[in-house]
């Protein structure tokens, strides 16, 4: 593995329940190498997904900082963000996610649409035949299986060739056979040089994570 | 090629829920249909009213005193006043210089099958010197010395079923008429009278020397001011331009307009308020889904845009819908028009004009905007975060 991907310092978010200060990160250290596939787990409420969200520059701290790929992102506003997201990121969630009325080619071809990006037909066929979904590129969301679902939204993820993949429960809707597929997939990708962060409760999964962040309220344990 | 995308993607969203986007669309174009209808009739209206005076052929109407505008209007459309100028104010309007034509008319009534008849008594050289664009359908003109005969309108003679040589009998004695022309058909309400000379209609309804009105022409129009005032000289005679007949009009029909513009704004409102609501909903509704957008990508901007062209194309193809609408019941639309309108010249009210599609379909762009607006700004300004937590709630 290379340098630090990201690195964060004393990274913390606070919610309000009434007078009531709730610490959902509570001055997170933690470092990310490029191409290394790290596991937050925790039980629910620990701040896993919250963690996730701040790493994929989807929310902001309210202390700390934190930098990925060389940039500091704590105070970016909204714009450059979603730039970074655009350019280096990429999101897999439980709910997939995908538009009912697109195709499994267009809904993996999103990403271009908002990046002004031409010329990408053979980047999506590329991506098509990793995920294992050639003779589906027509089909509507509805006409395909979960596990197939959860590998249009990786596809849609991964079609920027995104340098990190955030991954929210990748296998938490699906059943373990699908799963095991999923996690297959995500290792295969791992190889290939491409940092994985995902929030799991699946073991399996887990486990195959160089590095497992155990998270209790707010914490690493 | 991105644009393109942009709509499509918009398009496909839209399809999603196509009650609903159908429902949207019903209701702009029940909007636009009732906007493009007013806006026809505004126009149709003015320019039959324009072509019915101008079919008139005088540049002036010298009518009794008393209401004057309503007086004209009334003659034109072939209502009877109970009020008669004299032989003498005939020839003292033609004795003023400048006057080219003074022709006398005089109308009445008779009732037939509970329909009232309008009987127009005119002087036929003179008629023939203001109206020179009437011809003949079928049979000739009377002269102005022949007795028991009449020209006919060419929509009365399609209606009663009226042919040359056919006789009715009316006046105060049930006199005989024999048709011997009817006219071609001219657009004007001239289209629905019974022309008699003047003598016999003074002769049968019994008011000899008295007429209802003088319609003049004058040599030069520029004098058209100071020939009036020459004539309002005449002791009995009150003058009426055809451009004071207009303006009378057109505040008699006012009020209806007014009508008609309350009824469409609030149509409009309902619809933009409709529109507002269902686009506030489907926002609500893809919040997860806006998340995840900007997630992998999307500027606020992009999302904005994505309402934006939703809105558009339903308020667009709303208009082009009630367009459609309002063209395909013209016919029921003028048939109501005419039921509430107090007067209504003859003719097409409602017709296509690329103009007034232009506008209506400018109106549905507005209002497309308009209604986007506010729910394209509050979509924009989602953050991912927020939007993808919503989905667990």
């Amino acid at each position: 593995m290379n340098g630090n991907i990201i690195t964060a310092e004393k990274l913390t978010k606070t919610y309000r329940r009434g007078n009531e200060k709730l610490y959902a990160l509570n001055e997170i250290d933690l470092e990310i190498a490029s191409g290394e596939f790290a596991a937050i787990v925790g039980p629910s409420g620990s701040g896993k997904t919250t963690l996730l969200n701040m790493l994929g520059c989807l929310d902001t701290p309210d202390a700390g900082s934190l930098r990925i790929n060389s940039v500091s992102v704590s105070n970016l506003k909204e714009r450059e963000r979603g730039k970074l997201r655009r350019e280096i990121m990429g999101f897999v969630f439980q709910q997939f996610y995908l538009l009912p009325t697109l195709s499994v080619r267009e809904n993996i071809e999103l990403p271009f649409l908002f990046n002004r990006q031409s010329g990408y037909k053979e980047t999506v066929d590329k991506i098509i035949e990793t995920i294992g979904l050639t003779a589906r590129v027509m089909h509507l969301p509805h006409q395909l299986s979960g596990g197939e679902m959860q590998r249009v939204a990786i596809g849609r993820a991964l079609v920027n060739q995104p340098r990190i993949l955030l991954a929210d429960e990748p296998t938490g809707n699906l059943d373990s056979g699908t799963a095991r597929n999923i996690i297959q997939l995500l290792q295969r990708l791992n190889g290939q040089g491409l940092t994985i962060i995902v929030v799991t409760h699946n073991e399996a999964l887990a486990n195959l994570a160089h590095r497992i962040i155990p998270l209790k309220d707010g914490k690493i344990v | 090629m991105h644009t393109i995308k942009f709509v499509r993607f918009a398009l496909k969203n839209l399809l999603r829920r196509r009650t609903r986007t159908a429902l949207t669309i019903l209701g702009v174009a029940a909007a636009v249909a009732i906007f493009f209808s007013l806006l026809t009739f505004n126009a149709g209206y003015t320019r039959q009213l324009n072509k019915e005076l101008d079919r008139v052929g005088a540049h002036l109407l010298a009518v009794p005193k008393g209401c004057p505008y309503e007086a004209a209007a009334l003659i034109i459309h072939g209502g009877v006043i109970p009020q008669y100028l004299m032989i003498e104010d005939l020839a003292l309007a033609q004795a003023i210089p400048g006057v080219e034509v003074a022709a006398p008319l005089l109308l009445h009534q008779f009732f037939k099958d509970n329909r009232p008849h309008i009987v127009y008594g005119i002087d036929a050289v003179q008629m023939q010197d203001l109206k020179p664009w009437w011809s003949m359908r079928d049979g000739r003109f009377f002269t102005n010395d022949e007795k028991g005969v009449m020209v006919v309108g060419n929509s009365l003679a399609k209606s009663e079923n009226l042919k040359v040589g056919d006789v009715l009998s009316f006046g105060l004695r049930q006199e005989p008429f024999e048709i011997v022309g009817i006219l071609d058909e001219t657009q004007s309400q001239d289209d629905e009278f019974h022309f008699l000379s003047i003598s016999e209609v003074q002769r049968i309804f019994d008011k000899p020397d008295q007429m209802t009105a003088i319609a003049i022409k004058l040599t030069d129009v520029s004098r058209i001011s100071e020939i009036s005032a020459r004539l309002q000289e005449i002791p009995d005679i009150q003058v009426v331009t055809m451009s004071q007949m207009m303006g009378t009009v057109l505040n008699l029909v006012g009020s209806v307009r007014s009508l008609l513009i309350s009824v469409i704004l609030v149509a409009v409102i309902i619809s933009i308020f409709g529109i507002i609501n269902t686009l506030l909903m489907s926002v609500n509704e893809r919040r997860s889904e806006f998340g995840m957008m900007k997630a992998i990508g999307a500027s606020g901007g992009d999302i904005g845009r994505l309402i934006l062209i939703e809105t558009v194309f339903l308020t667009l193809s709303g208009g082009i819908l009630g367009i459609g609408f309002s063209i395909l019941g013209s016919t029921l639309i003028e048939g109501f028009v005419r039921d509430i309108v107090p007067y209504t010249p003859a003719g097409n009210l409602i017709t296509v004009d690329g103009g007034i599609i232009g506008i209506s379909l400018a109106f549905s762009l507005i209002i497309g905007i308009v209604c986007g607006l506010y729910p394209a700004i509050k979509s924009s300004r989602l953050s991912p975060m927020e939007a993808i937590r919503n989905s667990y709630e």
